[in-house]
């Protein structure tokens, strides 16, 4: 086999993504190319100075904290309770997020959210002409 | 702050759990304090995942929002710097999915000059920089997860919303790349005499 062939697969090697078998034929290749070992050891040293440059902390824009506190200021305090309108949509989300969507006849499909939207809007509607409806019944009941 | 304006954030002691506490009810003192702690990691973070100072400004504030919104949320099981630095990460991928990239010159970040770090042989902090600036995005930004903060491709995969066979693609193009560019800085590892090393791929 020849060099592009190893060379293909020094990527999967360093990323451990290679059996033993073909670790072991990567390695007696690599015991006599020095090519093939010299570009291992650069995509080593490539990668080792990439991590060691991940460790490092570089310095913020000056007025950083400042500007981050302004905004944090006009934050509602973490965890207070949130408006009823986003907790309702968090929620719908979440179902989304968990049941997907509802398939449709004819191949097409529906997010599970706005269903159950629609039903929420449904019983609102429901409940608001229940109650009117009781309201004339009763203005209209005579005594 | 202190003076030295780079160091190794993995080793900063986290908040204690009273301080923790006291940010999550909203005490702005106890948040700054940490704020001031971890700003060069979360900016570090989102200055490498987008490669310009605008955008990693406007990404690690949206990071130290969502802080302070999930506070109460944080759980002691893992330690507060691993989950602060997981929201740096996600807070600058969704901006960069979200947003148009502000062209920059490339500018290597402040330093302290005493503690321009060697990166390996040759390799020094403005040659990453500069290597890092020329990659096209949709290779620096898998390649910096993988290789800088060593996330598994699985999860690059996730967080960028690409399938993972293309995730790998990328990062292995990344690598080439940045390994030709350092070579080309004569900062690779084949610094021995000419001639040495006979190569065959360039
Ligand atoms: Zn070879």
């Amino acid at each position: 086999m020849d060099c592009s062939y190893f060379r293909e697969r020094i990527n999967l090697y360093i990323d451990g993504e290679m059996g033993y078998l073909e670790v072991a034929e990567l390695q007696s290749h690599l015991s006599f190319c020095p090519d093939c070992a010299a570009e291992l050891a650069e995509v080593g040293e490539v990668r080792s100075a990439l991590a060691a440059w991940g460790r490092l902390e570089l310095a913020t824009p000056p007025g950083f904290v400042e500007r981050v506190m302004a905004a944090v200021e006009v934050e509602p305090a973490p965890g207070s309770p949130k408006p009823f309108g986003q907790a309702v949509d968090d929620t719908l989300q979440k179902l989304d997020d968990t049941l997907g969507r509802i398939p449709l006849p004819g191949g097409r499909t529906i997010p599970v959210k706005n269903v159950i939207g629609w039903g929420l809007a449904a019983a609102a509607v429901a409940i608001g002409l229940g109650r009117r409806h009781g309201r004339r019944a009763r203005e209209l009941t005579p005594l | 702050m202190a003076t030295s304006n780079i160091h190794k954030w993995a080793s900063l002691p986290d908040p204690s759990p009273a301080e923790l506490a006291r940010a999550a009810e909203g005490d702005a003192q106890a948040f700054k304090l940490i704020l001031e702690r971890y700003q060069g990691m979360v900016y570090s973070v989102a200055y490498n995942v987008l490669g310009n100072h605008t955008d990693a400004e406007d990404a690690a504030q949206e990071a130290f929002l969502r802080c302070y919104r999930k506070l109460p949320q944080f759980r002691s099981e893992a330690t507060f710097s691993t989950w602060l630095f997981r929201l740096a990460l996600t807070a600058s991928v969704d901006y960069k999915r979200r947003e148009r990239r502000h062209p920059e010159p490339v500018e290597t970040p402040e330093m302290a000059a005493e503690a321009a770090p060697q990166l390996g042989e040759g390799v020094d902090a403005a040659t990453i920089v500069a290597a890092l600036h020329d990659l096209p995005d949709d290779y620096r930004v898998p390649t910096v997860l993988r290789d800088v903060y060593g996330l598994p491709y699985q999860e690059i995969a996730a967080a960028t919303g690409r399938p993972l066979g293309t995730v790998k693609v990328m990062v292995h193009r990344g690598r080439a790349s940045l390994r030709l560019k350092l070579r080309a800085e004569g900062a690779g590892p084949e610094q021995g005499p000419a001639g040495a090393r006979p190569r065959s791929d360039t």
